[in-house]
Order: structure tokens, then sequence, then C-alpha cells
């Protein structure tokens, strides 16, 4: 009897001491930094930027911008797979946007206004949605968008991060000559006179009346300008 | 509003900047990268925990974006309570209401490991610059800083009617290591008689 008590005691303590020795080291573990970053995991509802997406590449030193279009696939409103070369001999307008950005959405009517101008049939808007399918199909059946739209999750980021946008925020429009050589990347919502300046000097591009150089050189220059004015 | 975008020009050579820190303004600033747009921090007060988002001017948060949850074990944390916003109307989603500047939010806070692990908290929020660019929604993982902290003021969520988050100080755990010696002492007393009566018995 006074064996099995003992035998109880000593369990109890080495329990009891145990307890209160693991509950001291939660307590002094409890010392981490005050913030650890995490990025948007994969699968999650919208676009993210996890570095397991942003190729390696661009992990050493920096996201960049290529000088060529790269070639790339997203899948079209109507799920056929579309090759971007699909619009060749055109300049294109990508606009990446996606239906809960704001100024997506208002900078779309003026890439319609492009889109059904008839002299502008030299250019190709085309709308990049790094969104859901679903939520594109709905948006672009209310508001009517006419030019061709792509969609895409995972793959449309990667096109982007191919593009030297490895961490997006939206929109941003990467415009190309009639050669798809990228003329300029314009991160934000795009409104009329900028819209204008840079189409402006693709056309001169495309006309062969200004080379590449020259023509960063001017849309700098201009857009400078507009926002001075 | 002036438009004040950024452009960001392939550079003559073959490769241009980071695209985000090139800006072609007047003012050469382009738009700032999200965790400097918004800054998030937490501090544990009690049984609630308090984010604290810091806005960049020319920023903003949309309150319906503003997550939070739990990320460590044996923690639970009550839904988010953010004061009013500034309402906006946008023409797709209605009006949105958005913080500018600085919010600060609460939640109630339950944790059921005695403190066994570290409080982990997981939000959620999205926002965008007035000059015409979103961030897609931002997800972080955070170690809410402990320390105290004045009363709370205003109504918390039933949740927060759980038990406190009170870690052991000191005392409590030089209690446990008296507490653990007395009862080795009693045991080896319980011992040395058992023993004693055995040889008398014998």
């Amino acid at each position: 009897m006074n064996r099995a008590i003992v035998s109880l005691a000593a369990f109890a303590a080495l329990g009891a001491t145990a307890w209160f020795a693991l509950r001291g080291a939660g307590v002094h573990r409890a010392a981490p930094p005050a913030a650890h970053p995490m990025a948007v995991p994969a699968g999650e509802a919208s676009p993210a930027s996890p570095a397991d997406r942003i190729p390696e590449a661009s992990l050493v030193g920096g996201p960049r911008i290529p000088v060529d279009l790269p070639p790339f696939t997203l899948t079209a409103l109507d799920g056929r797979p579309t090759p971007i070369a699909r619009f060749a001999g055109r300049s294109l307008i990508l606009n990446f946007w996606a239906t809960w950005c704001g100024p997506c959405r208002q900078e779309i009517p003026l890439l319609e206004s492009v889109a059904k101008t008839p002299a502008d049939h030299d250019l190709q808007v085309v709308g990049v949605a790094v969104d859901h399918r679903s939520a594109v199909v709905e948006y672009a059946r209310r508001m009517g968008i006419s030019y061709p739209l792509l969609v895409g999750e995972d793959d449309a980021l990667a096109v982007a991060a191919s593009l030297g946008v490895a961490d997006p925020a939206f929109p941003f429009t990467v415009f190309t000559d009639a050669h798809r050589r990228i003329v300029a990347v314009y991160l934000g919502e795009l409104q009329h006179p900028e819209l204008q300046l840079i189409l402006g000097v693709v056309r001169r591009v495309n006309a062969g009346t200004l080379d590449l150089a020259a023509a960063r050189t001017e849309i700098r220059r201009g857009l400078e300008h507009l926002e001075a004015a | 509003m002036t438009a004040t975008l950024c452009a960001f020009l392939v550079s003559t050579s073959a490769l241009a900047s980071p695209w985000w820190l090139r800006g072609t303004g007047a003012s050469g600033d382009g738009f700032l990268p999200p965790d400097q747009a918004f800054r998030a921090s937490a501090q544990v007060a009690g049984s609630e925990v308090r984010v604290d988002w810091e806005i960049a001017d020319g920023y903003y948060l949309y309150r319906s974006r503003m997550r939070i949850e739990a990320a460590s074990p044996d923690l639970e944390v009550g839904p988010l309570l953010l004061p009013a916003g500034e309402e906006v109307h946008d023409q797709y989603f209605g009006t949105q209401e958005i913080y500018r500047h600085r919010v600060v939010a609460r939640a109630s806070l339950r944790r059921s490991d005695f403190g066994a692990h570290p409080v982990e908290i997981k939000i959620t929020y999205q926002g965008c610059a007035e000059a015409g660019l979103c961030y897609p929604p931002i997800v972080k993982v955070l170690f809410p800083d402990e320390a105290p902290v004045a009363p709370t003021k205003g109504p918390l969520p039933a949740a927060s009617a759980t038990a406190p988050l009170h870690p052991p100080t000191a005392t409590d755990e030089w209690f446990a290591i008296g507490a653990g010696l007395v009862a080795f002492l009693l045991a080896g007393l319980l011992a040395r008689r058992s023993r004693g009566s055995a040889r008398i018995g014998s």
C-alpha cells in the first residue's frame, strides 16, 4: 500500500515538474520577430506574389523588362488556348487587369475606344485578366468588352513575370511595336493624354521615323510634361 | 486628380531597372511597394489582439477586404472589429468603405495552449493608390508583440468573453519549482517510512 502511495507521489511530482517545464519553455520561446512576412499562398483567390512563382533569373538583380515580347499562350474567354502570336503584325496594347481592381475597370472604356477606332486598326488591344475565369466572363458580358480577353491565374502571373513584372499590381499595360519589341510598360490607370502620347510614338516607330531609343526618350519626356502640367 | 502615373520604359540596354522603382514623373517617384504603402503591425493586449495599419499618403485600404485568422495551434481569433471607414462609390461594387492614413482594428483572442506557442495571426488586406493602381490582396503572418496595453474601449464580440491570456510570471515558475521539490521530499519521506515499517514488520 505504502509502495503504491510512494509511486503515485513520485509520478505526480515528475508530471508536475515536466508540465511546468514545458510551460516555461513556451513562455521563453514567445519572443519571435515582430513580423514575419508571408506571401499570398498559391491557390488563393487573388493574384499573388510568392517567391516560388518568380523565375530564378528575376530574383537575382531584380525584375527585368525584356526587349522583345516573350511568346506565351493563355486561355481566351471561350476556353481556347490562344497564343499571343495570333495577333502578329500589329502593335499590341497588352492590358493586365483584374475585376476587383477599380482603376482597371475605369480604364477599360478608354481601351475600348481605341479598339473600336478604325484609324487604330494597326493597334491590337488585348486584355489579360489575372483573375478567376468566371468573374472575368461575367464582367466582360456585363460591360460589353469587345476586344480579345485572355484569362489566367498562375499562368498569367508567369506571363507578367516574363515581362519583368514579377510582383504585379494592377493595371499595367505593355506597348509593343509591330515587331513585338516592347516600347513601354505603363504602370497604373491610363488616361487619355498619356495613352495618345504613347500610341503616337508607337505609330512613328512602326512608320520607321523613330527608333526605339528615341521613342522611349520621347515618351518619358512627354509623360513628365503631362505630369507637370 | 492629376495622373501621377509611372511609365517604365525599356532602357536602351537589354534590361531595364526594377519595374516599380522606376518612375518617369516629374517627381521621379514611382508607386510604393505594397509593404511600404501599407505597414501592418500587431500587439496582444490581454484577451485581444490589436492590428495597426499605417497607410502612406495617397493610398487606401478597403474595409471589406480586411480579415484576420489564427495561425498558431490552439488559438482562436474572433472577427476583426474595424471602425467605420470613409464611404466611396464604386460603379461595380457599390458603396465601399475605405481607410486612409491609419486604421486600428481589434479582435478577441483565446489561447488554450497555456502559452506553449507564440501567438501567430494571419491577416489579409487589399488596397490601392489614389493615382490609379491596386495591389493584390496581401496576406501576412504576424507574431504580435505581447505588451501591457490600456484597457480596451468599445464593444468586443461575444468571443471576447473567453479566458484571457495569462502568460506565467516568474513567481509562477518559482512556485512550480518549489512544488516539485516538496513533492520529491514527500515521496522520499514516504519511501523511508515504508522501508522502516517493513523492517519493524520483519
